[in-house]
């Protein structure tokens, strides 16, 4: 039976989206002239236009480009580390079955494991610098690329497997001509994941030990009373993350057209 | 053979007028056509088309799911507006509550009115018994056979003793012979409830088997093609589909049907060469 | 009338003493071993890996200090009030836009996209608007719980099977009664899961707050531990935490699945 549809309906336009935005500028404007009224104090909340013209000191004064891209490179650098590391542990215990029942528990559990509040003690043990944030970033962000890993390789369809068996294909050219390129996809899915966690947590403790980028920005200003442009940094910070997670969605429908 | 609508009088059920049409990305489509028809107290009335003809959109209306429609359904005088108390649904797809053991998905419209809770558990365990199901009260739907499911959500419905039971292709996802003994059931039941029921079909043996009448409906936009008296004597089990009179009745329903059912592939046919013609 | 059905039955339970046991058991005693090894070594600066024997020693300190039950009952208070009240408000605007459409298109992508970041930001303006008290740590860890729970509520919603929702409209039930019988039993496994990453996030969002400015609670006993560098009492409480923190997963995620050991 052919599926008729209903009536164009008001959500299928383009009316919905412009209700969401329009209803949030509308917020703004209101919020804007609440507190010049002074029903809300402005010593709390700054009215907007003030954030908005933060943005220009963050620029001038304090280096926002420069500590986007210190925070950039320690998320690179934990990105390289969880890739390496985790698609390396991940293979490991796909390879040895028994590993990876012993194992594959733990990794899960993990996953969900409050890791960033273990920072005081990577201060004690790398001192209140780059490496404690980095390592924050990477342990928080390998157990996910580990699972994914292990799923990848594990859900290769049958059939393709049996494809290399036909070809009499040894283990290791099994490994690399057919499971893990199959696997890539999933294995992705698992890095991005894991890097929307380093970015978090890497965030997160450059504002908890104020040292870096751009969360020592926010907890600078914060420590300054400087209300607005604590509030635009972190508008900032939230813009940021928002756009690097926007790409890595693009990157993986790019690199996943099929599905 | 073919009656016109009965006397009004005695009708339980009026459908005056359903018409109902769409908007499609390829223009307006109707999907049903000027329907008008009558089902009287007791009587079992099997609506039957090809796949495509309208009705389960039909079911929807009747059962007050629908609401932009134009005509009216009444139930004993009373136009509906929404789902009305006096009509009970039971659907094609798999419509048991997984979470619910087998007497709470029968207790749930008891439930819902307020009943309290051990005359519920009786009430339940009655129409249980009823559609043969006794002993599986403390089952989930995941344990049991889609054919048991779906007599789950038949005493789920019939808890609450509706006027009118409305019912769209509940056993089409059964194999033959589930269908011919649940047929039986529903025929068994119905006919000790005296239960006034609207089944929804595309199965010619299955109309013939369990109605008083008929109702052939065309190709969309669906229209009423024929009224056909099924005059097989009552009480009936399912052996009566080897007699001769019962092939007749299929023949002559086949025949109606025949027709509808070619113009439905034949469009179906055009529109998949048409789309394929658009791609680039 | 012939029965026409057949019956599911369970699988049977795994051996005890399996490989995988052995396996697991001979990791963990090589792992202690090596943080034995290094603890006497010398290599690393003095307390950075203490003894074993030590660490031993502050846990069984710490779990028979009076003022760590305060502590904890502070913080256990804390994360409480922010999974009730993140919760409760994630599940009700999910609810809201798992029903309309049109609110999820003009409103979801918001918070689907605000979802993944550091919400620990935000504590500077918590503190602003709530002060140095507990509120301020409540309302960060509300905060942080909000959005898995909004996320997997109207996820759910949208995954709900149609005709059980139809069921319930043609028995005409209320707005209320669709939620509470129908709505809520129907997504138990995405609200969950919704429920167990939101206590997750809501006990990292409070006790990064104990950390960063407070004067009570598990997190400021960490940071205190810290700034005194008394090492093992700070991994006799890491440990503590992490295994309240994983147990309290695992026995949201059992409660969870234990409702679905007969389902299909």
């Amino acid at each position: 039976m052919t599926a008729a549809a209903l009536p164009r309906r008001a959500s299928e336009t383009y009316l919905p989206q412009l209700v969401g935005l329009g209803s949030l500028v509308i917020s703004l404007l209101i919020a804007e002239v609440i507190i010049r009224i002074g029903w809300i104090s402005q010593y709390i909340v700054p009215p907007p236009s003030e954030i908005a013209g933060s943005f220009v000191r963050l620029f001038l004064e304090e280096h926002i480009v420069y500590r986007f891209f210190y925070t950039s490179g320690e998320c690179l650098i934990a990105g390289v580390m969880i890739t390496f590391f985790g698609i390396g542990i991940g293979v490991l215990m796909q390879r040895f079955k028994l590993l990876q029942q012993a194992c594959e528990t733990w990794v899960a559990a993990l996953a969900s494991a409050p890791f960033v509040l273990m920072y005081p003690l990577f201060m004690v043990i790398f001192g209140r610098n780059a490496w404690t944030i980095i390592m924050m970033g990477f342990v928080s962000a390998l157990p996910p690329v580990i699972l994914k890993t292990i799923e990848g390789i594990s859900g290769t369809r049958k059939v393709l497997v049996n494809v290399g068996r036909s070809f009499n294909l040894t283990g290791t050219q099994q490994f690399w001509k057919i499971l893990f390129p199959a696997a890539l996809p999933t294995i992705f899915v698992g890095i991005r994941l894991g890097l929307i966690f380093a970015l978090i947590n890497i965030v997160g403790t450059e504002f908890l030990i104020n040292f870096g980028g751009l969360g020592q920005l926010i907890e600078d200003l914060a420590e300054r009373y400087d209300l607005a442009g604590t509030y635009a940094a972190i508008c900032f910070v939230i813009l940021v993350s928002v756009l690097f997670f926007m790409a890595l969605e693009k990157a993986e429908r790019w690199l996943r057209p099929v599905d | 053979m073919a009656s016109g609508i009965p006397a009004s009088t005695d009708a339980i059920l009026v459908a005056d007028h359903i018409l109902v049409r769409y908007e499609t990305a390829e223009g307006p489509i109707t999907a049903v056509d000027d329907m008008s028809f009558t089902v009287r107290p007791g009587e079992f009335l099997s609506v039957i088309g090809p796949s495509g003809c309208g009705k389960s959109t039909l079911f929807n209306v009747i059962g007050g799911l629908l609401s932009h429609h134009q005509g009216m359904v009444s139930v004993d005088g009373e136009t509906i507006s929404g789902p009305h108390k006096s009509i009970g649904m039971v659907f094609q797809e798999e419509s048991t509550f997984p979470w619910r053991t087998v007497i709470d998905n029968v207790a749930f419209p008891l439930e819902l009115v307020g009943m309290e809770r051990g005359k519920r558990a009786e009430r339940a365990r009655y129409f249980i018994n009823m559609v043969g199901l006794a002993g599986f009260e403390n089952r989930y739907p995941g344990e049991l056979s889609g054919g048991m499911r779906q007599r789950v959500s038949l005493a789920r419905t019939l808890a609450s003793e509706p006027k009118i039971l409305l019912m769209d292709e509940p056993f089409a996802a059964l194999d033959e012979q589930t269908r011919l003994l649940l047929g039986d059931k529903v025929l068994q039941i119905q006919q000790e409830l005296k239960q006034t029921t609207l089944l929804i079909t595309h199965n010619i043996t299955e109309a013939v088997q369990m109605s008083d009448r008929i109702l052939v409906m065309t190709y969309r936009p669906g229209k009423m093609k024929r009224i056909v008296d099924i005059d097989l004597p009552r009480p009936r089990t399912s052996e009566i589909v080897s007699g001769e009179a019962f092939g007749r009745y299929v023949a002559q329903i086949w025949s109606d049907l025949r027709e509808e059912a070619s113009r439905g592939m034949a469009e179906a046919e055009s529109n998949a060469l048409h789309h394929d013609s658009e791609t680039p | 009338m012939a029965e026409t059905g057949r019956l599911i039955r369970a699988a049977a339970p795994a051996p005890l003493l399996s490989p995988v046991t052995l396996l697991r058991v001979a990791i963990i005693l090589v792992l202690l071993a090596v943080w034995e090894f290094l603890a006497h070594s010398g290599w690393l600066y003095r307390d950075v890996v203490p003894s074993l024997l030590t660490i031993g020693h502050a846990l069984y300190g710490l779990l028979s200090s009076s003022g760590y039950y305060f502590n904890l009952g502070v913080t256990a208070g804390e994360i409480g009030l922010a999974l009730t009240i993140g919760g409760l408000s994630g599940l009700a605007v999910g609810l809201l836009l798992g029903v309309s459409p049109f609110l999820s298109k003009a409103y979801e992508p918001y918070l689907y996209y605000l979802g993944p970041t550091p919400k620990i930001i935000f504590f500077p303006i918590m503190i602003m608007w709530f002060g140095l008290g507990v509120e301020s740590k409540i309302a960060l860890g509300a905060l942080s719980c909000f959005f898995p729970v909004v996320l997997s509520v109207a996820a759910g919603m949208r995954q709900i099977d149609r005709v059980l929702i139809r069921v319930g409209q043609s028995f005409r039930a209320s707005p209320w009664q669709m939620i509470v019988k129908i709505y809520l039993p129907a997504m138990r496994h995405p609200v969950i899961n919704g429920i167990r990453l939101g206590l997750g996030f809501a006990l990292i969002g409070t006790l990064l707050a104990e950390t960063k400015l407070s004067n009570k609670g598990i997190g400021f006993l960490i940071i205190q531990a810290y700034s005194v560098f008394d090492m093992p009492r700070m991994y006799a409480m890491l440990i503590v935490l992490f295994v309240l923190a994983i147990g309290a997963n695992a026995l949201v995620g059992r409660l969870g699945g234990l409702h679905s050991i007969k389902r299909t």
